[in-house]
Parts: C-alpha cells; structure tokens; sequence
C-alpha cells in the first residue's frame, strides 16, 4: 500500500510541475485579479455596498473561473499524456492504471487548490482594501466552491478517460451546467404536466453531481435564504456537502479508472 | 529459462466509426531464452510494435497469452523486473534527463540514494553527462533516445525491450546503441529489441524472429535461417585499355549480369556456374583478378522474400 502511495505521488508532482508550465492558467490568475479589481470599482458606485459586491464576484468568479479551469486541467492533463504519447514510458513501468489516473487527479487537485488558493488571496486582498475582515461565511462559502472545483475536476477526467479533448470538454461542460440548476429541475419535476420532461429532470438528478449544493449564496437552503453578506450556513452543512462532493469525486474516479484500465494505447 | 513466452497471440482491432475488424496477430509464438539478444523483425505493419504493446500492457491481448520473467502479461509483476524503450519516446519535455531517471526510478519502487546513484551512473553512459541541466525539449533526436534508453534501464532490469531503437540516428548513435546492447548482454542481460536495419539485426542477434502480416514466418539463428549456399560469385577484373571488344564481350557472356568500368570488369556469376573456368578465360585474355567474392543468402534477401510472399498471397486472395 505504501509503495502504491509513493507511485500515486509521483504522478501526482509531475502532474504538478506539468500544470505549472501551462501557461493558460496564469492568464486565468490575471483574469481573476481583474474580476476583483472589477468588483472594487463596482462596489465604489454603489451606495455603502461595497464589500457585499467585493464578496459576491469574488466567490462567483472563484466559483465560475475556477470550473472552467478544472475541466480544461482534466482534459488537457490526462488526454496529453496519451496525445502526445509520454503514457507510453510511464505505464510501461510498474505502475498500475489506476494508480496513473488517481496521480494525475491528485496532481490536478494540488494545481486546483493552489489556484483558488490564489484566487482566494485576491479577493481577500479587495476585502482587506475596503477595511472589512474575511467572515466565517466567506471562509465557508470559499471552501464550498474548492469542492465544486474538484467535483467538476473528477466530472472532465471521467470523460477524458474515454473520449477526445473536444467531446470531453463539452459533456463535462453540460454536466456543470446541469448540476447547478438542479433546483430548477426539481421546480420542473413538481410543476410540469408532461411526463417526459419529469422523466427526462429526474434522470439527470441521478446522474448529474448537484453542483448546487456549492453555491447557495443568494439562493433558499431548507426554506431560508442564505447570504455570504447575511446569514449563511453552518459549518455542519460545509462537511455534508464536501462529502456529498467526496462520494461524487469517488465515484468518478472509480468508473474512470475501471475504463482506463481497459483502453488500448496504439 | 524463458524470459519471455508467447503462446498464440492473438489481437484484434476494431475502427473507430466501422467497427471493422482488423486483425494485428494472428496467433504469434515464439519465446526469448535468458541471456540472449533476440531481433524481431517485419515490414510496417507486420505487428511487431503490437506484439511489444502487449507484452508491455499498453494493449490488451485478444487470444493466446504471454509471460515475462514467469510472471502473466499484464500485470506489475512483469513490468518489475524489465525496462522498455518506446518507438520514437517522447518524454515530458520540461523535465531535465536527471529528472526523468528520478521519475522512472520513483515508479520503479527505487529509494533516494540508489535512484541518485543508478540516475548518475546512466547520464554517464548514455553520454548525456553534458546536457545534464538542459530540458528534453532542447535534446536533439539522438539524445531524446539515449534519455529513452536511461529511462529503460534505471531499475538495472533483467529484460530490456526497446522498440526501433536505431530508428533515425546517424552511423555514431546506431553503434552507440549497439555498444549498449552488447554490454547489457555481456552483463548477462536478456535483450528483445524490433529494428528495420537489418545489418544490425545480423550482427547483434543470437536469434531473430521475422513477422509478416502478423503471424512469425521465420525463427532462428541468423546464419540457419538463411540458405548458406553460393548464390552467386562477383569477379571483378581489371583489363588493358587496348583489349578487344570482342574478347570483353565474350568474357562478359559469362556472367549472369555484367558492368564495364575504365580499365575494369565486373562480373557476376550465378551459383552452379564454374568460377575457376571463368578466371582461366580472363587470364587467357590478358585480364588480372583484382577480386572474387562469393555472395550468400542474407538476413536482407530472406526478409525480402518472406515480405514478396506476402504480397503474393494478398494478390493471390484479390
């Protein structure tokens, strides 16, 4: 078992130090900054707002720009090691597949941490600007959208398990579109007189991750609005949803790993 | 011991879209004895890389079976105790070589010390020693292959299977490699390599394999698969500036073929045909004997035909 660590480690730096070249991601950290930046100015045209707009973009950019980057990660850091066939070198070593596709997520969580770690210290830096301190919902709502960051990670490196960089980026894309709306396909299930359309909302509640869980800020949580500017949830809801996004990462992994390991490399 | 054993090998593809089925091995057998070199050899196509992705795991097997080192193919314990040299390998080119080995090492299951060690020991051999710091993305071809084959053997492996290791390097790299061959066979190491350069083949080779359309048509010792009779003598002489033409032309009548050269003659006779008779009717016409070299079936002249049977076959089946 230890020496099966030491292997997914490994991969997992590589992957890395992999990440760290691409220099995309770098441009996403400027946007980022931007973003916040943007916020500042937006919170100076309106009226004693401005930590409620600095708080509002940062966790939806954190939220929308650190997805988009997750399924570009999952994608472009598992398809190219079989694109540019430098999978051949390393599975050829005594490394089993699987221990492959878990070091490449678990590199890809350590590239995803330390953007929205990035990101979080932007915004933190806004807030800290307009004299007001990091609160405890901005810290639960930070580590909700890190969850929502690896959900998404584990949903593109599903798929780029067994299909190309474009078809990959498109399912991955559609499953976070869904999986955030899944009030609105609970709304459809209860209020839509044609059958089909509940069948069609129930099926994609059961296999789309409900990414919802992660952004709740603005929206009802058990029938009581819940704000990252006003009352938020409790620490017990963070853990329950991290491991509502644990079970879905799991998941993932596993049916990844099962299609992996029978793919050809020609 | 068998290194490796290879019972019925069967692998099948399937298109993409068509579904079409694509037979890559019908049925390959052949086994590797510990200690040997052995050359696998077919044109394009012929399913050598896919008998190599097998045994590597990078593909599944479809029929038959396989074994290295006694262990199944697939499976960790195979991969263990062998390195591999992919065809053309690309590496991640922003790693140094020293950071490469590390990886390779590291996945081998080798601690710190003995992976510095190994790793130092290998950049040394592979006469990357200069380009240490740089990144493989500014390694030339050649260097990117001496990187492969340090990548091969960093875990000081019992079986090294390289695939077209000779592939695009120039007459310096191919005798490096050949060098490293040796040395890893000298060191009492089990080498299967696939390579088109047939010259190399024969002269590095304790046995040969030779795959065509993705069955084993030959399998041996060089020198007992190949036909070790005359085929034909070349005789080359060197004749005066004032002979006559009609002396030169019956002389050439008997060779088979025949090329005039300033002051020169070269004749090629076919097998069978009596040679000394030959030179005797040179000698009488004033010629001097500058060469006679017997010419013998090679590796080459065997692989052609086993290819040219194929073709047939196919011509024959359309």
């Amino acid at each position: 078992m230890t020496a099966s660590l030491f292997r997914i480690w490994a991969i997992a730096l590589n992957t890395f130090r992999e990440a760290a070249r691409i220099k995309v991601l770098y441009a996403i950290v400027v946007v980022v900054v931007a973003v916040n930046l943007l916020a500042i100015a937006l919170g100076e045209m309106s009226v004693s707002q401005h930590s409620r707009v600095a708080r509002d973009f940062g966790i939806a950019g954190i939220s929308l720009f650190g997805s988009l980057t997750a399924i570009f990660v999952g994608i472009v850091l598992l398809y190219g090691e079989i694109q540019k066939r430098t999978i051949y070198s390393i599975i050829s070593k005594p490394l089993a597949r699987w221990e492959f596709v878990v070091g490449k997520y678990l590199g890809m969580v350590l590239v995803l941490t330390a953007l929205v770690g990035a990101f979080a210290i932007a915004m933190t830096a806004v807030l800290a600007y307009q004299g007001v301190a990091v609160s405890g919902a901005v810290a639960k709502a930070l580590v909700l959208a890190w969850f929502e960051v690896l959900t998404v990670a584990a949903i593109a490196v599903f798929f780029s398990s067994f299909s190309s960089p474009f078809l990959s980026g498109t399912f991955a894309l559609a499953l976070w579109a869904i999986g955030r709306v899944t009030p609105d396909l609970r709304a459809a299930i209860a209020s839509s007189e044609s059958t089909w359309i509940k069948w069609v909302a129930k099926g994609a509640l059961v296999i789309v991750p409900d990414l919802h869980v992660f952004s709740i800020s603005g929206g009802d949580v058990d029938g009581q609005h819940v704000s990252v500017n006003g009352g938020f949830v409790d620490w017990g809801y963070v853990a329950a949803a991290a491991a509502h996004g644990a079970l879905w990462i799991a998941a993932l992994l596993v049916l990844a790993c099962a299609i992996f390991r029978k793919r050809d490399f020609v | 011991m068998d290194v490796i054993t290879v019972t019925d090998l069967a692998k099948t593809y399937r298109t993409p879209f068509r579904r079409r089925r694509v037979d890559a091995l019908k049925g390959v057998s052949f086994s590797v004895a510990r200690g040997e070199v052995f050359g696998f050899l077919g044109p394009n196509g012929a399913g050598k890389t896919t008998t190599i992705r097998c045994l590597m795991g990078l593909c599944g097997i479809t029929g038959g079976k396989a074994e290295i080192l006694g262990a199944p193919v697939p499976s960790r314990a195979a991969r263990q105790r062998m390195g591999f040299l992919p065809e053309q390998p690309y590496f991640y080119d922003y790693l140094t070589v020293s950071e490469l080995l590390d990886l390779g090492g590291r996945l081998a299951g080798m601690t710190a010390a003995d992976r510095r060690a190994r790793a130092d020991q290998l950049i040394v051999r592979v006469g990357l020693d200069h380009a240490r710091g740089l990144a493989l993305k500014k390694f030339s071809k050649g260097m990117l292959q001496r990187a492969g084959l340090a990548l091969a053997l960093i875990n000081d492996p019992e079986l090294v299977v390289l695939d077209e290791p000779m592939s695009g390097l120039d007459p310096i790299g191919r005798k490096e490699v050949r060098d490293l061959i040796l040395e890893e066979r000298d060191a009492g190491k089990t080498v299967f390599f696939s390579s088109h350069i047939l010259s190399d083949v024969e002269s590095l080779c304790d046995r040969v394999a030779i795959c065509v359309g993705g069955k084993i048509r030959d399998i041996g010792r060089p020198r007992d698969l190949v036909d070790a009779t005359t085929t034909e003598t070349e005789v080359r002489l060197a004749l005066a500036d004032d002979i006559d033409a009609e002396v030169v032309a019956a002389l050439a009548a008997r060779g088979a073929r025949s090329r005039r050269t300033a002051g020169e003659l070269l004749l090629t006779v076919a097998g069978g045909v009596d040679v000394d008779a030959v030179l005797a009717a040179a000698h009488a016409a004033g010629g001097k004997v500058i060469a006679v070299t017997p010419r013998h079936e090679t590796l080459e002249d065997l692989f052609l035909r086993r290819v040219a049977d194929q073709a047939g076959a196919r011509e024959v089946l359309r």
